[in-house]
């Protein structure tokens, strides 16, 4: 939990000096970090206002980067099944890479689906915080950080942290490796779809080879 | 075209499309009961999710502009990291490591 925390400050630095270059207001600034909240969207919201891209492309590849979320959704239902409504909607809400990484280990490790859903809600909670703070922090004072310093890579090295223990075996590598290949292939795919696309090749691999390891 | 409103007309419709797609099947399989397809796919979304996010990070110097070398100090920089992780667990261990690879093979170019 804390080392996602941890990876959230520089990400939330620079998407609040995107934020401030890209000319959003500090009360719009709030209003994307707050309401989107999330880091990439974020991102290439500030990219396509700052160059003036029409609204409808705006919305459109923000609505394609977070379409991720769909699988994490799925993932994550199975666990929120015996919850009330309102917690549903709750964690659904406060749904992020880090969150649902954090909470899918925690509901396999633990089978008590209300100790996983309660640390689900706070790990949200905590994240969204977290996100608010250092967005702004890095809206007023980001730009004083030097550009050499590369401060934004610590966003993958989080990502990579939270991607190890998910290698348990050799489906998952398998899924990894596809999904890897895939992302560099499809690159040049409009509105940053190849993400989505090599989930979904990732995934379709890792099905082949489970089969496989089963058949023979 | 970005009007007066044109920030807060991003804001609120992403916003909802965000929280739309997180609620999507969180609420659809609460009611309906999950194909097992579904079921085994699922667990693969975080291998390849976040390897897939992982990747354009690390490999590309600039986006569209493919740099996959060892020259490359993030490509150097993350695979020491994955090393940390692999063999610790441990995340601030890695993010600490990676950087600082990051920063000494900068620094040595």
């Amino acid at each position: 939990m804390a080392p996602s925390l941890i990876g959230l400050l520089p990400f939330g630095l620079v998407c609040g000096v995107g934020a401030q270059s890209a000319g959003a207001s500090p009360g719009e600034a709030l209003g994307m970090s707050a309401l989107i909240f999330s880091g990439a969207a974020q991102i290439l919201a500030c990219q396509l206002m700052a160059a003036k891209a029409p609204l409808t492309v705006t919305i459109l590849t923000c609505f394609v980067i977070g379409l991720r979320f769909l699988m994490y959704s799925a993932a994550m239902a199975p666990y929120m099944k015996p919850l009330p409504e309102r917690w549903r909607h709750a964690v659904a809400f406060l749904l992020t890479d880090q969150a649902f990484a954090a909470a899918v280990r925690r509901f396999r490790d633990s089978g008590d689906t209300r100790n996983g859903a309660s640390y689900a809600l706070g790990t949200g909670v905590l994240l969204w915080a977290t996100w608010q703070v250092s967005c702004t922090v890095g809206y007023w004072v980001g730009n004083v950080i030097p550009g050499a310093w590369s401060l934004e890579f610590v966003v993958p090295l989080c990502f990579l942290a939270l991607l190890v223990p998910a290698l348990e075996d050799g489906p998952t590598r398998v899924a990894a490796l596809a999904a890897g290949i895939a992302v560099v292939a499809l690159d040049s795919l409009p509105m940053r779809l190849s993400l989505i696309c090599a989930g979904l090749v990732g995934i379709a691999a890792g099905l082949i080879a489970e089969a496989r390891q089963r058949g023979g | 075209m970005s009007s007066a409103y044109g920030w807060w007309i991003v804001i609120v419709v992403v916003g909802l499309l965000n929280y739309l797609s997180r609620l999507s099947f969180i609420a659809v399989f609460a009611k309906v009961e999950m194909p097992p397809l579904v079921a085994k796919a699922l667990r693969f979304v975080p291998a390849a999710m976040l390897m897939a996010i992982v990747v354009p990070a690390v490999v590309f110097s600039s986006p569209g502009a493919l740099a996959f070398s060892y020259t490359n100090p993030k490509i150097v920089a993350a695979l020491a990291a994955a090393a940390v992780a692999w063999y610790t667990r441990n995340a601030v261990a890695t993010m600490t490591l990676g950087m600082a690879t990051l920063w000494i093979v900068q620094w040595m170019r």
